[in-house]
């Protein structure tokens, strides 16, 4: 009697094992399916969708669900996009290992933040004990697109070195909101006092220069930079350098050469970014 | 007799486990079955889709089948997604009762592990209001819906998350003291672990120790705003390897802090 049963559960697990493989065999033609043949795919759900839309009663019931499925995912997907700020163009998942206790998955993504764009590697193991579960990112791997990305550097080695997966994607939103904020306000400077300002490499970069058209030779040059720790914390930093030419030097008796930087800083502190910018170039302006 | 009843009712036990054995066998051979059939008509989808052979337009059952499996692939395909989403974003969304509220999942993570997840009810009838939740007391819920929840919802979820965050990224490494460093011992720790004192021991023989209490001042950090360094010996304490070993517990978070002052002998 031992034996039999002994054969009967050699024979379900050997079963349930067979089912696992087939389901992950399964899982991978789907996947590359649909990231290989898009606009096949595109094509057919089109027709499909018209159907459902035009209540055509050919329809199984099954596809009927699906279709529902997909519409659902994806008005779900566009509110995580529009929430989390992050857009991912591309994502290939691949199961490298299967089985009751331990799943490992490796993810590739595509994406941009706000003009900023990366792709991240990372595998996740997914570990279900029967009173525990255990979910952790392994060899996680970032590359970063974009001139504004070369203070990153110390980060993103500290963020592979981690795996903070979560901690990248909240500094590159928070990294990427500053970046945007930056750009506008040198924008709206560069509109609202066309002859006085210049962002000599564009309102994406750190550098504005203030030049009065009165006083030439004279620059004052604000550097915009917004540092990022190597911990993940984001900070702006506005410095203000003066230039004048020798012989206005010889004139700066009150010595503003000098003292200018400083004054700037505790403006910037009492009046915030805008108002210190604005004060800067009507000092010279008026 | 009773014995022989016994055995009888042992023999129809056995009878019956077998019988559910051979049940669930047939179950699984059938899904086997199934699924080895699905896979090949897949695989015979794929390899069409790859030779570039267009798919016939007819309603037969065979390309009702083909509709499904490229339903299921886009569908696999958002769901990958959705999926990465709440890996990366830290947050999930789904609305419930005909879009009358609104349930938010936050997952918190600290260095590649995923920890705890809280859940937030809201009712979106009239104005927002915060229904039911999972979040500990000691998370200042109240005052970040106050301030945030009415002008910016999607603020407010940015805030919260990090406070979540934080806190779990805190609490994750007293934890990995503990697992870490053992002769580190935790002298006190709050709920919030806003608050953490230990003591390091300097050498193997003698009692030599030092104090270190971390203050987090912003509790959407993991990382402390104050470090105080006592010893009884007050060279000790203000020497300049210790002076080094405050700023790194500064800025970094506190276990591996402590594994680099190891490293360099600072502590044991």
């Amino acid at each position: 009697m031992g034996t039999m049963e002994q054969k009967l559960n050699e024979e379900l697990k050997q079963l349930q094992r067979e089912i696992e493989v087939c389901e992950a065999e399964q899982d991978s033609y789907v996947r590359s399916i649909s990231l290989q043949h898009g606009e096949a795919l595109r094509g057919v759900l089109q027709t499909l969708y018209n159907k459902k839309e035009k209540g055509d009663g050919t329809l199984k019931k099954d596809v009927s669900k699906l279709i529902t499925d997909i519409t659902d995912t994806e008005k779900d997907l566009r509110r995580q996009t529009n929430i989390s700020g992050i857009t991912l163009t591309e994502c290939c998942v691949k199961t490298l290992e299967k089985n009751e206790r331990k799943t490992i998955q490796q993810y590739r993504l595509t994406g941009h933040c706000c003009f900023l764009s990366f792709q991240v590697e990372f595998a996740l193991v997914d570990i279900q004990d029967s009173d525990s579960s255990l979910q952790k990112i392994t060899d996680l791997n970032v590359i970063l697109d974009g001139a504004e990305f070369k203070d990153l550097c110390a980060f993103v080695s500290r963020v592979e070195e981690t795996k903070s997966l979560f901690l990248f994607f909240r500094t590159l939103r928070l990294f990427s909101e500053r970046c945007k904020q930056r750009s506008c306000t040198l924008q709206y400077f560069k509109e609202k006092y066309p002859d006085v300002v210049r962002l000599p490499e564009g309102c994406r970069s750190e550098v504005m220069m203030i030049q009065s058209p009165k006083l030439p030779g004279c620059t004052m040059s604000i550097f915009w930079k917004i540092s990022v720790s190597k911990e993940g914390v984001v900070q702006p930093k506005l410095e203000l350098l003066m230039k004048m030419p020798e012989q206005a030097q010889k004139m700066d008796t009150n010595n503003v050469m000098e003292t200018a930087p400083e004054a700037f800083r505790s403006l910037l502190k009492i009046f915030g970014v805008e108002a210190s910018i604005e004060s800067l170039i009507k000092s010279v302006c008026f | 007799m009773l014995e022989k009843a016994g055995t009888a009712g042992q023999e129809k036990q056995k009878q019956d486990h077998l019988k559910e054995l051979h049940a669930a066998i047939l179950t699984l051979r059938a899904k086997r079955e199934r699924l080895f059939a699905e896979t090949a008509a897949l695989k015979d989808l794929k390899d069409k889709l790859d030779q570039g052979l267009p798919l016939e337009e007819e309603e037969t059952d065979d390309f009702m089948q083909l509709e499904q499996f490229l339903l299921k692939s886009r569908l696999m395909q958002l769901k990958d997604l959705q999926t990465v989403y709440h890996l990366i974003g830290g947050y999930n969304l789904i609305e419930s009762k005909q879009g009358k509220s609104v349930c938010v999942s936050f997952r918190t993570a600290f260095e590649g592990m995923y920890l705890e997840t809280y859940n937030l009810e809201m009712d979106l009838r009239r104005t927002v209001q915060i229904s039911r939740h999972n979040i500990p007391p000691c998370v200042p819920l109240e005052r970040l819906a106050k301030e945030h929840l009415q002008a910016d919802f999607k603020a407010f979820l940015e805030i919260l998350s990090l406070h979540l965050n934080a806190l779990a990224g805190r609490k994750q490494q007293v934890l990995l003291i503990k697992e870490l460093i053992g002769t580190v011992e935790i002298i006190e720790r709050n709920q919030l672990c806003n608050f953490l004192v230990f003591m390091c021991k300097i050498q193997e023989e003698t009692e030599a120790a030092v104090l270190c209490t971390l203050e987090y001042g912003d509790l959407t950090q993991c990382l402390p705003t104050r470090v105080t360094i006592e010893s009884e010996n007050k060279t000790l304490a203000e020497s300049p390897q210790w002076k080094k070993n405050q700023v790194l517990l500064m800025e970094s978070p506190v276990h591996s802090a402590l594994l680099t002052m190891r490293k360099v002998g600072s502590i044991v």
